[in-house]
């Protein structure tokens, strides 16, 4: 089981205590990998050029918050450290790679809203997975929003 | 001596009439984004207290979609970048 709580400096901890939970936040960044500008682009008009001017823009954005993320948790992973340190002046990019992971999630499988689910309606071992995963991220959200970005 | 075709000018990329017209900014609803996270992008980019913004996100909750803003068409497609930005399912609709 991973420990997650606040630090006294703003910032969350996570502390991975098994190779799962390492395995888990190493699958953030492979998750979130989507066509979510093009998804956005598509809710424009052809008179806002979206695809040509803001798309690429949203395209490296989004790819930086993912590759930030993976890089962090690799590094503690590599050094072999106990816990993985989310500061205040990166929540933004953690939130973000979290939640391209589960907009990338529900599209693939859509799991719907998290009132109406019911995990024991999952038989599928992939979605299973991919299930207990998304909680695990709306749970790191979640304490980001409550700990971290707050104004 | 072949007849030379007048040069026909191209329309302009947007016309007058959807500069002009006021354009609403629509946040859609999605199962993904939290409400909370959904009050805090409005509030951060348009500014507004933290009771509207939270009438609005549930709005977009209850209803399926809210619109935020309306205005001018440049402006409204700021917002919306910045909307994408934030992750939020965001379009434009223009106003009636």
């Amino acid at each position: 089981m991973m420990t997650v709580g606040p630090t006294l400096d703003g910032g969350l901890k996570l502390v991975p205590e098994e190779e799962q939970d390492w395995d888990v936040l190493l699958k953030i960044a492979g998750d979130a990998q989507g066509d979510l500008p093009q998804k956005l682009a598509g809710l424009m008009d052809e008179d806002s050029m979206w695809e040509d001017i803001v798309m690429p823009e949203l395209a490296t954005e989004f790819s930086s918050q993912r590759s930030y993320v993976s890089g962090v948790v690799e590094k503690a992973r590599k050094a072999e450290e106990d816990e993985v340190i989310i500061r205040r002046d990166d929540a933004e990019q953690w939130y973000g790679a979290l939640n391209q992971a589960r907009l990338a999630l529900e599209e693939k499988y859509g799991f719907g809203p998290r009132e109406l689910r019911d995990a024991d309606e999952i038989s599928d071992e992939d979605m299973r997975s991919a299930y207990f995963r998304d909680e695990f991220y709306v749970t790191i959200q979640s304490l980001l929003m409550q700990y971290v970005l707050t104004d | 001596m072949n007849a030379v075709q007048a040069p026909t000018r191209k329309s302009e990329t947007r016309s007058k009439d959807q500069v002009d017209k006021p354009w609403q900014v629509i946040i859609l609803d999605d199962p993904v984004n939290l409400m909370e996270y959904v009050a805090r992008v409005i509030v951060k980019i348009f500014g507004y207290s933290r009771e509207k913004a939270e009438e609005m996100m549930m709005a977009v909750h209850q209803r399926g979609k809210a619109v935020v803003w309306t205005g001018g068409r440049e402006k409204a497609e700021m917002y919306v970048n910045q909307l994408h930005s934030a992750q939020l399912h965001a379009t434009l609709e223009k106003s009636e």
